[in-house]
């Protein structure tokens, strides 16, 4: 059998690529970017001026590489689930569902080739901002594996933003309503992971911290803390030197996670598993063979 | 070809189709009848896997295949009773689109896309954006893109509605057309007189309940209390009446100045009998003419004259 795209992720394309939503959205993703290299190297001077005048400036400008991927990172999340809180709800404004529904495509393959499409999508933005990125590791003495590394966080955190956004759209019958939920999500997301943690403090007079943390595993903003913790600094932000816990501060797993670079790799695969399953709900849902009142669309 | 057996659906405590059993024969140009939410789209959608029905089946061909199963979805083609345009897509990317949603390959697909431009005449219109079409050729164009992995049903619902006369008559070809090529055909419509013209066989629902269903010349004989008979009278209009009252199975519906109006059941022969009559009365007859039974009235009665 032959590899083939899915044809949504090739319809998408093609038809975003002729509208002038693409061009702005370059245009506007460049300007964000420019404006944020030029913004960090204003104050990486500012900085190196300051206090110990005369120092040398290269040694702050490590900290353009930060700036800008937190930018670009701020931007994928964004704008991935806007695109993908759209997708479904979108096709049912457009009344083009329903027929694709009637094909051999299945709910999951409709599914995940909405937020793949969505992905390469954001890929080109990001792709289109290699060059300042380049720049920004070069001057700041990072090694081009690095690079690597941004992108696939990049993919990953397009993947769960998108499948967010594709499970709200299943799920609302308008994309404004999905746009909205799906940010809401998000946050009820990075919210919940705390809580364990948090209550913890609270109720535990100890300090005894237990698991409670192993919850941000699932954590995309405690994964990106981690993944720039172990670019910039080589350590993890659990402590230097494996870890800075002690047998008596936290449970078993949560000590070993915290070795290395364990817990960086782990998290990725939870939020991989994450997303994941959303998606599959998503794909639950759209199943017209699982909604027994079968929603319609309103008459025209 | 397409069997329904028992098929119900309900929302919430609202039945839209109840209890409705149906056997559409291979090859047939079968019209769906019935007023506005009588549940045809309902049924439709619970055929093309759209709808999960509340009870009953589904079963098409000699096949065993689930409703919304892959294999039960390559069998239908299903045109909608609206038209999802996408901005920014050329009638042959279109096309492209849905067939490889089949899991056709490109080169096929254009192949086949050719052929079926062709046959709904839209060969011309092949690098024009969707969006830009009329109203009729986006209707045909869809009727293609239904037939790209070729079905043995092809399921339409109101594929007339919203077109003018002269895209409708273009749509009936194409129908009779497809008729001709052995695609087993079902279309969900109000316009009675177009479905007489092009289907071979009917079903007249109301209420969620199939009323009747058969050979359209079948189910013209059971317009009850026979056809309608105009009767052009110069002079012995009351002579005429007279003999009209007397007819056994003839009822007057109206009389004017010089027309009478008669529903009469009667065969050929009692007709003439009745002509030979009037005539030895010297009733002066300047026309007589039988009007087509017509399904209007049948539906009309049938359905209790319109919309529950
Ligand atoms: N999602 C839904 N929820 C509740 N009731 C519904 C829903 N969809 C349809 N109905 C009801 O089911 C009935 C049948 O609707 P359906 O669309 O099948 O009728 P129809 O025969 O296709 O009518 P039309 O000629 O107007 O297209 C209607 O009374 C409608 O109000
Ligand atoms: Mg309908």
């Amino acid at each position: 059998m032959r590899l083939r795209w899915n044809p949504i992720v090739r319809k998408d394309l093609q038809v975003t690529a002729r509208s002038m939503r693409l061009s702005w959205g370059l245009f506007a993703y460049e300007t964000v970017l420019t404006i944020t290299f030029l913004l960090a190297l204003a104050v990486i001077q500012q900085m190196s001026r300051g206090f110990y005048s005369g120092s040398n400036v290269y040694g702050y400008l490590i900290y353009l590489f930060p700036a800008l991927s937190i930018a670009q990172v701020c931007i994928v999340a964004l704008i991935v689930p806007v695109i993908t809180a759209s997708a479904i709800s979108g096709e049912k404004e457009r009344q083009t569902f329903d027929i694709m529904l009637t094909t051999c495509m299945s709910p999951f393959s409709i599914v995940s080739g909405k937020v793949m499409s969505a992905m390469l999508r954001i890929l080109f933005f990001v792709a289109a901002g290699m060059p300042i990125m380049a720049l920004a590791f070069v001057v700041g003495g990072l090694s081009w594996s690095y690079l690597l590394y941004f992108v696939l966080t990049i993919i990953l955190l397009s993947l769960l933003s998108g499948s967010i956004g594709i499970l709200c759209s299943a799920f609302c019958r308008r994309s404004i309503t999905a746009v909205i939920i799906s940010y809401v999500f998000y946050f009820v997301i990075y919210g919940l992971t705390f809580l364990p943690m948090l209550l913890r403090t609270f109720f535990s007079r100890n300090g005894y911290a237990g698991e409670s943390m192993l919850l941000l595993l699932f954590n995309p903003i405690v994964f990106y803390e981690e993944f720039f913790m172990q670019l910039m600094a080589g350590e993890s932000i659990f402590g230097g030197d494996g870890s800075h816990f002690t047998r008596s501060e936290v449970g078993f797993l949560t000590y070993h996670l915290a070795q290395g670079r364990v817990w960086m790799f782990l998290s990725a695969a939870c939020i991989f598993l994450l997303a994941f399953l959303f998606l599959l709900a998503a794909a639950w849902k759209v199943n017209p063979m699982h909604s027994s009142s079968g929603r319609r669309r309103k008459e025209r | 070809m397409l069997y329904i057996n028992d098929l119900t659906k309900n929302y919430g405590s609202f039945t839209a189709v109840n209890h409705l059993s149906l056997h559409i024969p291979e090859g047939d140009l079968f019209g769906f009848v019935g007023p506005n939410g009588a549940g045809k789209t309902t049924t439709i959608r619970i055929v093309c896997g759209l709808l999960r029905a509340s009870g009953g089946s589904v079963r098409i061909g000699s096949t065993a295949a689930a409703v919304g199963s892959r294999a039960m979805k390559r069998m239908i083609g299903y045109v909608p009773d609206f038209f999802g345009v996408y901005d920014n897509l050329k009638v042959r990317e279109y096309m492209d689109l849905y067939g490889s949603m089949y899991g056709m390959y490109s080169r096929d697909i254009a192949k086949l896309t050719d052929d079926l431009l062709e046959l709904v005449n839209l060969s011309d219109k092949k690098e024009v954006y969707v969006d830009t079409l009329s109203r009729g050729m986006k209707q045909r164009l869809c009727v293609a893109r239904a037939l790209l992995h070729n079905p043995s049903l092809l399921i339409l619902d109101e594929p007339n509605s919203g077109l003018d006369p002269r895209a409708r008559v273009e749509m009936k070809e194409l129908l009779k057309n497809l008729h001709s090529m052995g695609k087993t055909i079902v279309i969900s419509s109000h316009i009675l007189s177009e479905l007489s013209e092009m289907c071979n066989s009917i079903g007249i629902m109301n209420h969620g309940q199939l009323i009747t269903a058969g050979k359209i010349e079948d189910i013209m004989q059971q317009v009850a209390g026979g056809k309608r008979m105009h009767i052009q009278v110069a002079s012995g209009m009351e002579s005429a009446v007279r003999i009209m009252k007397e007819q056994a199975g003839a009822r007057i519906e109206s009389v004017r100045e010089n027309e009478i109006i008669i529903l009469f059941g009667g065969a050929d022969e009692e007709i003439s009998a009745l002509i030979g009559r009037m005539i030895q009365e010297q009733v002066v007859l300047t026309g007589f003419y039988r009007e087509e039974g017509s399904l209007e009235s049948l539906f009309m009665q049938l359905t209790g004259g319109g919309e529950q």
